[in-house]
């Protein structure tokens, strides 16, 4: 049997998803005999390609990762949630409520550290969004898999049901916003 | 009580009358989801997670605000049900800025409790993320309306429960915020700060600051206990982490003895003052200086033997703190009077005992303490005299407790004070004497009611009205400076009350006149009270466990031997401090003319600074032991934490220096 094809990507975020899904330990083992990770922080191949399963991990916060999001989107059969960042904004969405210039000035030029400070600019990188969104207002997202990170248990328990052609739902004991 | 039979789940349960469908529900053990209901406060139906399908209605109904009646029949848990729940959690997530990562109650959250439930894994509304404001002005409390649902718990339990009536909805409509007064910010509103909307606040829009990000529930010990802070004498549940406390509730909080104070609930959570961690010795150079126990009580054994073995030596004065417990007090007790022999013992609040007792003897002959009413007729009450106290200071649960019968019952307050208090703005009457003047508007108070024939007969009036046969009415009151009308409107509200009392506190006890405190009781004997002869009164006591070391007569019953120290040829003191902090300088006088002091404290504090020696004492929340509140009931305490190493029990250590004394 083919193995499945998943691609992961991480959006606005801390990685915390990603080493909470190393944290599978020695299955990561045998799911390797299941699965073949693409185009993924983790293998650093920085194109996708038609998946079975996208996995992604953060918000939205800027135009690159809405591209990336959806470009994700449209590779992928399946689009997984990973965190509290995908499903409902998480600490990323601090800052909406506040004005997008109001965050940028304290960031780059009020912080107390800062000497002389500018405001970096497109192209040079992407520029943000009015608000920062859950992936769910950008693009279809099949399952969700919260938590800040999801524990490891949660992770492998969402890919297993994926891997056994359920949609996962994680139970209320699993269920976890922090 | 008439029974009613439901179905509900297609059961047959029974309930009674005036039930609603929740109350059968929660009895008949179905869980129905609940956010804005709270056992005890008025069900006002804000959340709609309660929403059952009854036969009949049209459309799905708040089970907590349902009257339940005979033979309705229930669907609590249909799939629209469910749905419409999940719907709700969805939009009160999307409604504010709910994100749990970084929000104080996440771990202790109901909202986030049915979302877990629910298995809400994502929201399929778009966040509105309204700017909204942070109130951290309070000493205590922070509101962040960014995490308000807007259940209305806090302000319900603000009105119905504290009585202070400080928090109500402002705005209207999504701009709707919990304000406090005209919103004000919460620490410069009318907020007593008794904590008790943090307790029931559901999320994390209500928290208090010294419990925040200390630890969650599921981390702590809950431990039962006792608070020893006033005479109130509150039952406390404390959450206790890695031997720090992190959190004191109220077990009930609808209960009468329910609610606690700013006082209970956050002072304890602050280590405010140094502590004395072991024994100490004043050393050559006048300084304190750590020793071992042994060196300490050797020390105190040489001077005490010395001062026993030859009576005309000097002797040794003994004066406790009322903040200790029961048992160390009887220890320190046992300890003066078998072991030293001496009869020179008192109590700091020695002077408020002698007052309030030989002011109960003049109003009746052989009455003792237990001639006082118990803090729960306050809540019953319909007219209340408050007398030269502010109990939002001394007492804050007694405040609340009049604000209570105030807003609950009705009850006229009338305030006999010279000083405003919070009190002032809500008092039916205030009569304001100058300083010096109580005695004689309490006279004339009682000399208006007997004028006016407003006076039930008793056999007390007669002994009453002649105690106050010099009295003119309309002389007093220009003398005092009192509205006559004024004055006689109290008379009248008194007189005519079925539920008087009369409340005093340290305004009228620092006048050491015990006919005042007489006079007092003549008025509430007077005063339309149903068990004639019988005054409802109660007196504010100084510390939380006067009342015990009073009623095992540690208080010194005819003088303060502070006032006689050369009299008696004081030259040394023992003071058991336990908790208290000391820096009463009349005291410290006393105490620095002796030639030996061994203070016995939990802190350093001016009165350790005058000692020889300094002996360590446990932390309320380090000692277990009991308290008598200041209306007569004995509560025992826990031990919360675990004291320091080389600090023992106040009763060891006195058990220590008897038994060296003693060989």
């Amino acid at each position: 049997m083919a193995k499945i094809k998943i691609a992961t990507a991480w959006l606005e975020c801390c990685s915390g998803c990603h080493m909470s899904f190393l944290d599978i330990d020695e299955a990561i083992i045998d799911l390797s005999k299941l699965v073949e990770f693409t185009r993924s922080p983790i293998t650093d191949i920085k194109k996708f390609s038609p998946v079975d399963v996208g996995i992604v991990e953060g918000s939205v916060g800027n135009t690159e990762e809405e591209e990336t999001l959806k470009d994700l989107r449209a590779n992928c059969k399946i689009l997984m949630a990973w965190g509290d960042c995908a499903c409902f904004g998480g600490v990323c969405a601090m800052r909406n409520t506040f004005d997008k210039e109001e965050v940028l000035k304290r960031c780059y030029i009020e912080t107390e550290s800062t000497y002389k400070g500018k405001i970096p600019c497109p192209p040079g990188v992407p520029a943000l969004l009015e608000q920062v969104k859950p992936v769910n207002q950008v693009v279809k997202v099949d399952c969700y898999v919260p938590g800040c990170p999801p524990e490891a248990k949660a992770i492998q328990y969402a890919l297993t049901e994926l891997l056994a052609g359920r949609i996962p739902v994680l139970s209320s004991e699993m269920m976890r916003f922090d | 009580m008439n029974e009613i039979t439901l179905t509900i789940n297609d059961k047959q349960v029974k309930g009674k009358q005036g039930d609603t469908v929740l109350d059968i529900c929660q009895a008949n053990g179905i869980d129905v989801p609940t956010l804005c209901h709270f056992k005890g406060l008025t069900d006002v139906g804000a959340c709609r997670m309660c929403l059952v399908e009854i036969e009949k209605e049209r459309k799905p109904v708040p089970a907590c605000t349902y009257p339940a009646r005979d033979g309705l029949v229930i669907q609590t848990h249909t799939e629209k049900l469910e749905k419409c729940r999940r719907l709700i959690l969805e939009l009160l997530f999307a409604e504010r800025n709910h994100l749990c990562a970084y929000c104080v109650a996440s771990g202790d959250c109901e909202l986030q409790n049915l979302a877990y439930q629910y298995q809400m894994d994502n929201v399929r509304y778009h966040y509105s993320c309204p700017p909204l404001p942070v109130d951290s002005v309070n000493n205590y409390l922070v509101i962040d309306h960014n995490r308000c649902i807007l259940c209305g718990r806090c302000i319900r339990t603000c009105n119905e429960i504290a009585g202070v009536q400080a928090l109500d909805f402002g705005h209207r409509g999504w701009k709707t915020l919990v304000c406090a007064d005209l919103n004000q910010p919460l620490g410069e509103s009318s907020c007593i700060s008794c904590g008790a909307c943090a307790q029931v606040c559901p999320t994390g829009a209500i928290y208090a600051k010294p419990s925040a990000y200390k630890g969650r529930p599921v981390e702590c010990t809950k431990v039962h206990s006792v608070c020893s802070l006033c005479g109130v004498g509150c039952e406390i549940d404390a959450l206790v982490k890695d031997n720090r406390l992190v959190r004191i509730d109220s077990p009930e909080l609808a209960n009468d003895r329910g609610l606690l104070c700013h006082k209970g609930r956050f002072e304890q959570l602050y280590d405010r003052h140094n502590r004395v961690t072991g024994p100490m010795v004043l050393n050559s150079q006048g300084e304190l200086e750590a020793c071992s126990l042994d060196e300490a009580l050797n020390k105190i054994n040489k001077k005490f033997s010395e001062l026993k073995s030859h009576p005309g030596n000097g002797s040794i004065a003994g004066l406790a703190s009322s903040q200790a417990c029961n048992e160390s007090l009887e220890a320190f007790r046992k300890f003066m009077a078998d072991t030293l022999g001496s009869q020179l013992v008192d109590t700091l609040d020695g002077d408020e005992y002698r007052v309030i007792t030989q002011g109960i003897t003049k109003f009746q002959d052989g009455a003792k303490l237990s001639i006082e009413t118990s803090l729960e007729e306050i809540l019953k009450a319909d007219t209340i005299l408050l007398a030269g106290a502010n109990p939002l200071e001394s007492h804050p649960v007694v405040g609340s407790y009049i604000f209570r019968a105030v807003t609950k019952n009705g009850a006229n307050l009338i305030l006999v004070d010279p000083l405003r208090n919070a009190f002032s703005s809500r008092t039916s009457v205030w009569l304001k004497p100058p300083e010096g003047k109580e005695e004689l508007t309490i006279n004339a108070l009682t000399k208006a009611i007997i004028d006016k024939d407003f006076a039930k007969d008793s056999i007390e009036l007669k002994r009453i009205a002649s105690s106050v046969k010099g009295i003119n009415v309309i002389q007093a009151t220009e003398e005092a400076g009192i509205n006559t009308d004024a004055l006689y409107r109290a008379a009248e509200m008194l007189a005519k009350s079925q539920h008087g009392i009369i409340i005093y506190g340290k305004g009228i006890l620092r006048y050491r006149n015990p006919e005042l405190i007489m006079s007092l009781l003549n008025l509430a004997a007077i005063a339309g009270s149903q068990d004639r002869g019988k005054p409802r009164t109660i007196s504010l006591k100084p510390k939380g466990n006067s009342r015990g070391a009073w009623d095992m007569g540690l208080a010194n019953s005819q003088n303060s031997i502070l006032n006689s120290i050369t009299k008696n040829n004081v030259k040394a003191a023992y003071l058991l401090l336990a908790d208290d902090y000391v820096d009463e300088p009349r005291l410290l006088d006393s105490l620095k003319r002796m030639e030996f002091v061994v203070v016995q404290a939990s802190y350093l504090s001016p009165a350790t600074s005058i000692a020889n020696v300094v002996l360590p004492s446990p932390t309320w929340a380090e000692r277990e032991g009991s308290y008598t509140t200041l209306d007569g009931t004995v509560k025992s305490a826990s031990r919360l934490l675990q004291p320091p190493g080389g600090v023992k029990q106040d009763w060891e250590i006195i058990h220590k220096i008897s038994k060296a004394l003693k060989e």
